[in-house]
């Protein structure tokens, strides 16, 4: 099966149907979406900003990093299940749409940065690490985060 | 009366030259709505943060006054460009959001968030020295931050149930309520 079929598959199935059936549905699940979205923002830029020194400076930064990444948590998975389900809806959309692919792969780099990279580099010690170091993962963060937040409104204008 | 003085000005504004550009431009609409979103994320995300501190749900071991003070400035700088690339957007399409029902509830439940938000802070900055250190704050505070999260949750929900047309002035199907509502006027 392609990834095409696998697509139209799903645009078809009872989830797809029930997201588009009515125009509500899909709107309120959008709605959730955003507000997760919120939630995950908040969560990364608390930490990066700490990481930048440019707030929560007397605030140690291992304390802020731990905090946001139990929000970020609930936050990327209300994102995932409220995206899987918009997606179901107009997945044949998506599937010709060059930012919904763009969004795929800034949030698999996401996914994989924040779990691979930042979690480990920022459960030590913070005092052991350079702060040139801690300021890179601060900047890689937000950078990574922006793509796949801006590709993902960029969907709807194309 | 004050229903068809809203709509003569969001009439006169859409046909300057300035809301027609916008309006009709390929990207500059979409860039100003990116960069409302990307602001709210910003602006309320820290908001989030400080609610639930309030709540005290998350970031126990920070005084809560300290947080809301050093989130402060990223949060208001968001709110302001969210408030400026709202206007902008207004300017834009000012009749059909002149008569959306959700954009008028939007703009009640900012007045409440804003209200609640001043109180809020009122009594913080009144009170602060007895609880700020606790985990758990008092009931006063966290009503507020109850509050607060409800009314922009509330922004949140109307401003994306905006961009559909099902209460749209004109629709046979709108009850008299929902004409009432989105103030709904007989063209002239």
């Amino acid at each position: 099966m392609d990834v095409q079929s696998l697509f139209v598959g799903l645009e078809n199935s009872p989830i797809g149907v029930f997201v588009k059936d009515k125009a509500a549905t899909f709107a309120i699940i959008e709605a959730v979406h955003l507000l997760a979205w919120t939630l995950l923002g908040g969560a990364i830029l608390a930490t990066d900003l700490r990481l930048f020194g440019v707030a929560l400076r007397d605030t140690p930064s291992k304390v802020v990093s731990d905090n946001s990444h139990k929000l970020f948590k609930i936050a990327l998975t209300v994102l995932l299940i409220t995206g899987f389900f918009m997606v179901a809806g107009v997945a044949t959309k998506c599937y010709h749409n060059f930012y919904f692919w763009v969004k795929m792969a800034a949030l698999f780099t996401g996914i994989v940065f924040v779990f691979a990279i930042k979690q480990p580099i920022l459960k030590g010690d913070h005092d052991q690490l350079h702060p040139l170091t801690l300021k890179l993962v601060g900047t890689s963060s937000i950078a990574i985060w922006f793509m796949v937040a801006a590709s993902g409104r960029w969907i709807g204008f194309s | 009366m004050l229903n068809r003085l809203l709509v003569d000005f969001a009439q006169w504004l859409s046909e300057t030259e300035w809301s027609v550009g916008l309006h009709e431009s390929l990207y500059m609409f979409n860039w100003l709505e990116s960069t409302h979103v990307m602001t709210l994320i910003l602006s309320l995300g820290m908001l989030i943060v400080i609610d639930l501190r309030m709540l005290g749900a998350t970031f126990m071991q920070v005084p809560a006054s300290t947080l809301a003070e050093r989130l402060d400035k990223p949060m208001m700088i968001g709110f302001a460009l969210m408030f400026i690339t709202g206007i902008i957007l207004f300017t834009a399409i000012p009749v059909r959001y002149t008569n959306s029902v959700w954009f008028r509830l939007k703009m009640i439940l900012l007045v409440c968030a804003a209200v609640n938000a001043w109180l809020f802070r009122k009594h913080m900055l009144a009170s602060a020295a007895t609880w700020s250190t606790d985990a758990k704050p008092p009931k006063r505070t966290r009503i507020g931050a109850a509050l607060s999260l409800f009314f922009w949750i509330g922004v949140v929900v109307c401003g994306r149930f905006i961009a559909y047309d099902w209460y749209d002035c004109g629709k046979a199907e709108n009850s008299d309520f929902i004409n009432w509502a989105a103030g709904c006027v007989a063209p002239q």
